[in-house]
């Protein structure tokens, strides 16, 4: 898992450096357009992934202790902030449509929705494997904490993505 | 006596929020008129967000426990990619 963690990472860091090289070359078109997407929306969202993240490891340290009945409570609180982020996510994507601001708008914006959409993505996948440490845990044939912990290190990997395009999309300047 | 991994994992969730907040705080003040760029802010986004990103790894995906050479190539990989951003947004 960690060497799907690091290949993800070079591709988001290649978009990441790829964003900043063309924020540099319309710095007014890219501040106008940011001036646009809810900070606080951002917030509340980024704050909701890393509770996520948070009660993913309490789930594997839960799990690695033998309580399995307080590791599937933490996986699922994992999953309702999965769902609550990508709930946030289509509401603020449906705010910007409305106010006109679609893919095809500006630069600024089709880096918006590539980089979201990409994330959301990930948020799927990440779903998918939290589904599978659901399974894992709740039942005693199974439970093969590699497993687990393998689900935790993709959803982590989910939350840091985000911290990363959050600081870039809505506080960078 | 050291402390538990719980509180030390929700001591690392409070390191994070507080951050988090910061940076709403750095996002959020600016004077009238339109945004203007501003490489102090920048340059704090990208320092903060590589902070929570380490915190994130070493202590929520648990690589402080993990062989030497993952934690090396992590740092390696953080530093490689604040270079890169500091020089793009210097340079480009």
């Amino acid at each position: 898992m960690w060497v799907l963690v690091m290949i993800e990472g070079l591709t988001f860091a290649a978009y990441f450096v790829v964003y900043t090289y063309f924020y540099r070359q319309s710095p007014d078109l890219f501040l106008a357009s940011q001036a646009h997407l809810d900070l606080t929306l951002g917030v509340v969202n980024t704050i909701i992934l890393l509770t996520s993240s948070w009660s993913i490891a309490r789930c594997v340290e839960r799990s690695r202790a033998g309580d399995y009945k307080a590791a599937l409570r933490n996986v699922l609180l994992t999953m309702a902030g999965g769902f609550l982020f990508a709930g946030i996510k289509l509401y603020e994507w449906s705010v910007e449509i409305g106010r006109g601001f679609t893919f095809t708008t500006n630069t600024f914006f089709s880096f918006y929705y590539f980089l979201t959409g990409i994330h959301l993505l990930h948020i799927i996948v990440g779903s998918i494997a939290l589904f599978v440490v659901i399974h894992q845990l709740s039942s005693p044939a199974r439970r093969a904490q590699e497993i687990i912990e393998t689900g935790a290190t993709y959803w982590h990997m989910v939350d840091f993505l985000w911290v990363i395009i959050f600081a870039l999309l809505y506080v960078m300047r | 006596m050291g402390i538990s991994a719980q509180a030390r994992l929700a001591l690392g969730w409070l390191l994070l929020t507080g951050i988090t907040l910061f940076a709403w705080w750095m996002g959020s003040s600016h004077g009238p008129g339109p945004l203007r760029p501003d490489p102090a802010v920048a340059a704090g986004a990208i320092a903060i967000t590589v902070v929570k990103v380490r915190v994130i790894i070493m202590e929520f995906m648990d690589a402080r426990h993990a062989p030497r050479r993952l934690r090396y190539l992590t740092d390696s990989f953080l530093a490689l990619f604040v270079i890169a951003m500091l020089a793009t947004y210097r340079f480009a």
